[in-house]
């Protein structure tokens, strides 16, 4: 414990704390920027500055020291961080208010800059689902340490000097033709949209507009316990109910649920683990529910390609029924569906464009919109979202189990294999179905389940880094894991590429809460007892891993190098 | 000169025979500050490095020589590259170091097969302390003379510092505590060794003069027994400290020591002095100067990145008579504050030119 005089109020430190630390804790307020809790101090963007014995400090990666006498403003200050934002304001082209920069802008009393405005920057839409402005960039460097640090991948990068210095992937490469894989984790951190998804609202809401389309939207197992922050309310809301009230005031003709194909994916992929275990094919088997972590294992461990589950995600295979077995049953022409998705993720937008993905004889998904997507478009809407009456998903294909609602977080999908595949192969309905072993949010997770008197071995990782460490333990000791899950964002879809800002540890963790307490209750908590499930397969796939089941919902993969090619 | 004495290896040979700690005891002793510019301690830095937890040292010879006007490096390393070399195994064994590497300059490259040979020639005396010295080529970036980004660059990442502490002698090269020494600093160690050795400073002077070049000379002199020494062409009105320095008025009794330059807002640093004469334009010289951080600012934080480029632009103007009052109070907040809140020695020094010049010569910058 040290002693720390704050503006001439003495406080007690924690070793090692940092002096933004410190004050965040005793509500202290200092501005800053290129801070971000789940991220190193990268000290860049020099807004944070304090005076320490006279000397102007950045506060966010100076270490408190016994006796230290801190000043957090005074007119030499507050000169400094106003004239620090000026320069980044310059170089800066996008609406203000909507960004973090924006907000930083206001507290600091700075709405323009004294500097002629410059944009001389690169600007690349090659991507499938992210839009890169250069000239919106304040090089804050988030960004870059999310993509190499957290996540491994080295897609982008810091190129040039000085003011010329700009992020971008290698080799002047476009991200659309570089080894990233959209996880989106990048546009997550961005306070000044430099990185964000490409925007489709505008495509959706003509296809609503559109009186010869029929316009189906399905809505992903974590948007639920999220997108309630697009519209102020607090991390962790529940809002499955006002969710669909507002879908349909903005005239999407039914809201169905991406949990119905959750727990299909759980069926088809349980009963996949099942036939490798038992006809010795290969292991573990790696789930493949999230675009990001697929793209991923295809440029880096095409080796392992084969342990990656042949299942579609459940976006995908909804795409798919929903042009066929949906619109058979309810008498609707496929070519006349435009199939929307909203999902927590990026990678969903480059996923629903892989050329694979029309075995429905359309493209099984026409658009995917992020979290924070659809409440842009709630907004624009002018609905009072807080206020929404809940409603109800619309039927077939709207009914779902507390195994898919956990799919949002880290080691839901597991927890939710397990609880069926534990049941078919021991033959019973078992009752006690919560494997808190595999949640949380440590790195890598694993647990040893005990099978039918087997003893089965599952690990589960999120966020690439500990995605890439884990496949290294599985090269290394190939028969060690039976059943890996894998999840591209830390967090699992709770902290996806496209989930609303700020997106960090301590609020994934409130989300995450709110799926756990969804699934707590549902009148079914095990995806094979889901009803609707149970008529599909009855009236149309026949049984698990049928062909026909085989021709919808599995897919192939391709192998890539870091270019893509 | 003392610097370009053939030591022999026998400044090595005396240490060799004392205890590490000796050697670091001698060292300190002698008063030996770095001649890269910071003036701190050498001894200190080994032994800081020496007491460092982590058994395994590195010793890095900083011979990235950037800083506009600056050539005493040059010169030990064209003439007696062999007491750079005896010096590093000094170091290496005082701080107990067998790794050991020479950042070179990138437009030094043609001294580099001067440097292989004098290793060859002494490998024998390397190999008794076990120390292998490798040399690495600089990537020719200013910032990189930075002891942070030294580091970074050796180890083929991105040449940007990063914030002190840690510092080197704790966590430098790979994490390895290491101690970074310039090129003089170590081509004094032998002679200290060998007692051979005056407090001498290496003056790298250029500017209106007949007989630009490097001259050995104690701190403290004064600036007109410098001066006189290049035969000033016209009459000279101020001395620049190279880029990063600043300016002063040629002031020819004032005395040639950190604290004198100090005190009036410059910054002695490598002993660099660029004489300007009276024809010459103070603003003109800013801009070059100006020209050269912006090219050399690495781009990692905002004041340096964005705050010199915002320099130049107003510089220009100032130069094409075009700036008014706001520009000049502009140019003056951005001096003092890129200073400030720079994150390393490169931001945090950018301006001191602009600073000086507004001080000591502002007449030019509003006529």
């Amino acid at each position: 414990m040290s002693q720390i005089m704050i503006n001439g109020v003495q406080f007690e430190a924690k070793e090692g704390e940092t002096i933004l630390e410190l004050c965040k804790r005793n509500n202290v307020e200092i501005p800053h920027l290129c801070y971000h809790p789940d991220l190193e101090a990268q000290a860049r963007c020099r807004i944070c500055v304090v005076s320490v014995n006279g000397k102007l400090v950045t506060s966010c990666n100076t270490k408190v020291i016994d006796g230290m006498n801190i000043i957090t403003e005074n007119d030499e200050i507050i000169k400094a961080r106003k004239l620090n934002m000026e320069l980044l304001l310059a170089n800066h082209d996008a609406k203000l208010e909507d960004n973090e920069l924006g907000k930083v802008a206001k507290k600091l009393g700075v709405d323009k800059s004294r500097f002629d405005k410059i944009q001389d920057k690169t600007v690349d839409d090659s991507s499938a689902g992210i839009h890169h402005d250069n000239n919106k960039c304040i090089l804050c460097g988030r960004c870059v340490q999310k993509c190499q640090t957290i996540q491994s991948v080295f897609a982008i990068g810091f190129e040039n000097r000085g003011h010329y210095t700009e992020v971008n992937p290698y080799f002047n490469h476009g991200l659309g033709d570089v080894s990233c894989v959209l996880c989106g984790q990048c546009t997550n951190v961005c306070p000044s949209q430099a990185l964000m998804e490409k925007d489709y609202t505008k495509e959706v809401t003509d296809a609503i507009n559109d009186s010869d389309k029929v316009v189906i939207v399905q809505t992903a197992p974590s948007i639920r316990g999220t997108l309630g922050e697009t519209q102020g309310m607090e991390p962790g809301s529940l809002v499955t109910g006002k969710m669909v009230a507002a879908l349909r005031k903005l005239g999407f003709d039914k809201v169905l649920d991406t949990n119905f194909t959750a727990d299909l994916t759980i069926v088809e992929e349980g009963n996949e683990l099942i036939q490798r275990v038992k006809n010795k094919g290969v292991l573990p088997q790696i789930t493949s529910c999230s675009p990001g972590w697929v793209k991923f294992i295809e440029h880096f461990y095409p080796e392992l390609l084969p342990n990656l589950s042949s299942c579609k995600s459940p976006q995908q295979m909804f795409g798919t029924l929903l042009k066929t077995y949906y619109a058979k049953k309810n008498n609707i022409d496929p070519s006349k569906i435009v199939s929307v998705s909203i999902m927590p993720c990026i990678a969903k937008k480059y996923e629903m464009n892989r050329p694979e993905m029309k075995d429905s004889g359309f493209k099984d998904v026409d658009y995917s919109l992020t979290t924070r997507e659809l409440g842009r478009m709630i907004k624009d809407a002018g609905i009072d979202f807080a206020n929404l009456e809940d409603d109800k998903f619309d039927p077939i294909m709207g009914e779902s189990t507390g195994a898919a609602a956990i799919f949002g977080a880290t080691g839901g999908v597991m927890e939710a294999a397990l609880r069926t595949a534990v049941d078919i192969l021991e033959g019973k309905d078992l009752q006690e179905i919560e494997y808190t072993g595999v949640r949380g949010l440590k790195g890598i997770k694993e647990a040893t389940v005990k099978v039918a008197g087997i003893d089965v071995s599952v690990a589960v990782a999120h966020g690439l880094g500990n995605a890439r460490a884990l496949m290294e333990m599985v090269k290394k000791y190939p028969s060690k894991y039976h059943f890996i899950e894998i999840m591209a964002c830390p967090g699992g879809c709770v902290g996806g590429g496209g989930q609303p800002a700020p997106t960090n540890s301590e609020v994934v963790k409130k989300r995450s809460e709110a799926l756990y307490a969804e699934d707590k209750g549902l009148t079914y908590r095990k995806s094979h007892k889901n009803p609707e499930i149970i008529q599909l397969y009855e009236e149309f796939l026949k049984e698990y891993g049928s062909h026909k089941a085989h021709e919808l919902l599995h897919t192939k993969y391709t192998a890539m190098n870091e270019l893509g090619d | 000169m003392q610097v370009t004495k053939k030591t022999e290896f026998k400044g090595f040979e005396k240490a060799v025979n004392l205890k590490p700690e000796e050697v670091i005891q001698v060292v300190k002793k002698s008063g030996l500050k770095g001649r890269g510019g910071a003036n701190f301690s050498t001894g200190l830095k080994w032994e800081f490095t020496r007491k460092s937890p982590n058994p395994t040292k590195v010793v890095i010879c900083n011979a990235d020589e950037g800083e506009p006007g600056t050539f005493k490096d040059k010169l030990i390393l064209t003439e007696n590259p062999s007491i750079v070399i005896e010096g590093i195994a000094i170091a290496a064994y005082a701080i107990g170091a067998k790794f050991a590497y020479i950042y070179l300059r990138a437009e030094y490259e043609y001294l580099k097969e001067n440097l292989e040979k004098a290793i060859e020639e002494y490998k024998a005396e390397l190999d008794k302390i076990e120390l292998n010295i490798d040399i690495v080529m600089g990537a020719g970036a200013y910032i990189c003379g930075d002891e942070t980004a030294i580091m970074n660059s050796i180890q083929e990442l991105r040449g940007e510092p990063h914030a002190k502490p840690p510092y080197p002698v704790e966590s430098g090269l790979c994490n390895y505590p290491t101690t970074i020494n310039n090129v003089a600093t170590l081509a004094n160690v032998p002679l200290i060794m060998l007692d051979e050795w005056d407090d001498l400073r290496l003056y790298s002077l250029s500017g209106n003069l007949d007989s630009p070049g490097v001259y050995e000379m104690p701190l403290g002199i004064t600036t007109k027994e410098l001066i006189e020494k290049g035969t000033p062409k016209e009459e000279i009105k101020a001395l620049f400290f190279g880029c990063a320095g600043g300016c002063l008025p040629y002031d020819p009794e004032m005395k040639l020591d950190v604290e004198s330059v100090n005190e009036k807002g410059a910054m002695l640093g490598s002993c660099t002095v660029i004489a300007i004469g009276k024809s010459q334009s103070i603003p003109k010289i800013c801009k070059n100067i100006a020209e050269f951080f912006v090219h050399e600012s690495c781009g990692k934080c905002t004041p340096c990145r964005e705050g010199n480029f915002r320099v130049l632009e107003i510089i220009n103007k100032i130069v094409e008579n075009k700036a008014d009052e706001d520009d000049l109070n502009a140019l003056e907040d951005l001096a003092i504050f890129i200073n400030k809140t720079s994150l390393c020695g490169l931001g945090q020094a950018s301006n001191t030119h602009i600073k000086t010049a507004l001080k000591y010569f502002r007449e030019e910058f509003t006529k």
